[in-house]
């Protein structure tokens, strides 16, 4: 869409939507920057009124939590890690197979499965919270990682699922063909062929399932009531109820904790990662 | 005795959906049938073990003829913020897409940059603005007061008349890039000759925008707005964190008020209730979301 009745040299006319792109981008993205800038603050300096642009002070004491009540932040790191990677492994482990059998080969009940897998993806997280936290304190795993993780993986499976598919159905089917010619049977053609070549919609999917579960609030808050054990998000929310008025560079300190993996997933993914949104959401 | 190769091939395809089709019906099935059931029976912490008795439809009718009901302010509260959302995000986004589908070189890495607002955990993006939006210190009422926009700092979150909006300036926010993102998408797949024909019958810019770029973008526009709809409207995050559903009830949504039924007032079959309520919406929006996608494009 260009139109531009003034003519501007090519030149000057990519300094211009340049620069303006970058302002959008800096007016945009100024709350991340305002999180890390807050986390380097002293409290002194926080309720300085105009707010500094820049911390006169640079300090990095809010990074070292005193675990008050048994409760530190790199603990809770920790369990974030532990639980996101987890879930990443188990949605991996059952998506891939999932999604290349449903594009690749012709089943019954394939147009209801995909379905429900579309129907899952629209859900509120809410809707099974409560019969999950009923069946967890009966199969007693209440208040240890596998709770977690479980109702994270019914987040990430259907979307990695979905977007799989799509990748598998775009490689043509004569690769695997081929490799079955020569002995290989539709396991080992599988594992040998389709996974390698479709790396770029693994590696998103399997980005995507670990950041859900790193970002989920809901199900570690309400299936883990041991304090050590809360993820980030979890722990981050115990943090600012329990202490009398909130101490805003504390909690920045912690949310940096928590985008940080977030920005290196995002650097060193980022041109698969637009492609990877748009195929699992809008087509399905 | 070995099968044929066919033989075994038939049933050994299925092998590959069963494992995530078990888990989805043992942790998704299964719940969703259960919490049918729990909204049907009156189970609450006291009635935990032996609940058995079905008392119908009686929670239902009692959340939404309460006088004062939480249910329907919900309800209400829940639409308000959607629609609010829904309006500017993707005005703004689509704004946004338009601008950064013009071919300058940077245009696709700025554009994917702004995902980071939309990848950041909902419950960090809920702090962030909870302290830019607080009274004391916070940075947007510092903004609003140097600009002589008002004269004291608003009590965003604190205020029942203003509270809504603070939640909803933070979801326009997150919801931006994702708008942007899907809109730019099928921006970028118009082929430039259509446009170039346009402005040799002398088009003008408005002209071009509802003849040529919202007809041919139409399937994206309705699933980003589908879409964006179904996320917005099963809100946990933000509101639990910036608001916890107050002050009085101002900012109660349907998620938030499920929560609280079951695992604040231990009223597990009230909370089954409420959420499933949020469900049926959801489950219309979806059927709508289906049938769109199914014209659209031949995914199923």
């Amino acid at each position: 869409m260009k139109s531009p009745a003034w003519r501007l040299s090519d030149q000057h006319r990519e300094w211009l939507l340049n620069g303006i792109a970058i302002a959008i981008c800096a007016v945009f993205l100024f709350p991340i920057y305002w999180l890390i800038v807050t986390s380097l603050k002293t409290e002194a300096e926080i309720f300085r009124t105009p707010p500094t642009l820049f911390p006169t002070a640079v300090q990095f004491k809010n990074y070292i939590v005193e675990s008050s009540g048994g409760f530190s932040i790199y603990r809770s790191f920790f369990n974030s890690m532990l639980i996101s990677l987890s879930t990443m492994v188990i949605s991996m482990a059952l998506s891939t197979p999932a999604a290349y059998g449903m594009a690749r080969y012709n089943m019954s009940f394939k147009k209801t499965m995909l379905l429900l897998f579309l129907v899952t993806q629209m859900m509120p997280p809410t809707l099974i919270l409560t019969p999950l936290f009923i069946i967890f304190k009966q199969a007693r795993v209440l208040n240890t990682y596998l709770a977690p993780i479980i109702a994270d993986c019914t987040i990430a499976i259907p979307f990695s699922v979905l977007t799989l598919r799509t990748y598998f159905l775009s490689i043509p089917k004569e690769l695997e063909e081929s490799a079955r010619i020569d002995g290989c049977n539709k396991f080992v053609a599988f594992m040998r062929i389709m996974i390698p070549v479709s790396y770029p919609g693994v590696i998103v999917s399997a980005a995507f399932s670990f950041l859900f579960a790193w970002g989920n609030l809901i199900y570690p808050l309400t299936y883990l009531t041991n304090q050590a054990m809360r993820p980030l998000t979890a722990g981050i929310y115990n943090f600012i109820i329990a202490e009398y008025g909130i101490s805003w560079n504390r909690v920045m300190a912690f949310g940096v904790l928590t985008v940080l993996p977030v920005i290196v997933i995002f650097i060193s993914l980022q041109k698969y990662l637009v492609g990877g949104l748009t195929t699992g959401t809008v087509k399905g | 005795m070995k099968k044929s190769r066919a033989e075994a091939g038939d049933w050994a395809k299925y092998l590959f959906v069963l494992p995530a089709l078990l888990f989805m019906l043992a942790f998704i099935g299964y719940p969703i049938i259960y919490n049918i059931i729990l909204s049907l029976r009156d189970v609450s912490v006291m009635t935990f073990q032996n609940a058995k008795e079905l008392v119908g439809l009686r929670n239902y009718v009692q959340l939404f003829t309460e006088s004062n009901g939480i249910l329907n302010l919900s309800i209400l509260n829940t639409f308000f913020y959607t629609a609010v959302c829904l309006i500017f995000q993707f005005s703004i986004g689509f704004a946004f897409a338009i601008f950064f589908a013009l071919r300058f070189r940077y245009a696709s890495f700025l554009r994917g940059l702004a995902m980071i607002a939309w990848m950041v955990p909902m419950t960090i993006t809920g702090l962030m603005f909870k302290y830019m939006l607080s009274p004391s210190g916070g940075l947007i009422n510092e903004i609003l007061m140097a600009l002589h926009l008002v004269k004291e700092p608003v009590e965003w979150l604190i205020n029942g008349k203003t509270a809504m909006w603070g939640i909803i300036i933070t979801n326009i926010w997150v919801g931006i890039p994702f708008n942007m993102i899907l809109l730019a998408t099928g921006i970028t797949t118009i082929p430039e000759s259509v446009y170039e024909s346009a402005n040799i019958d002398g088009a003008n810019f408005l002209q071009k925008f509802f003849c040529i770029t919202v007809p041919m973008i139409r399937p994206a526009i309705m699933s980003v707005l589908t879409l964006g709809f179904i996320y917005t409207f099963k809100v946990f995050d933000l509101v639990f964190i910036m608001t916890n559903g107050g002050p009085v009830n101002a900012t109660e949504v349907l998620s938030t008020l499920a929560y609280r039924m079951s695992f604040v007032e231990f009223n597990f079959s009230k909370g089954a209730t409420v959420s499933n309520v949020l469900f049926i919406i959801l489950f219309f929006v979806g059927l709508f979301y289906l049938r769109l996608i199914r014209q659209n494009e031949e995914v199923m």
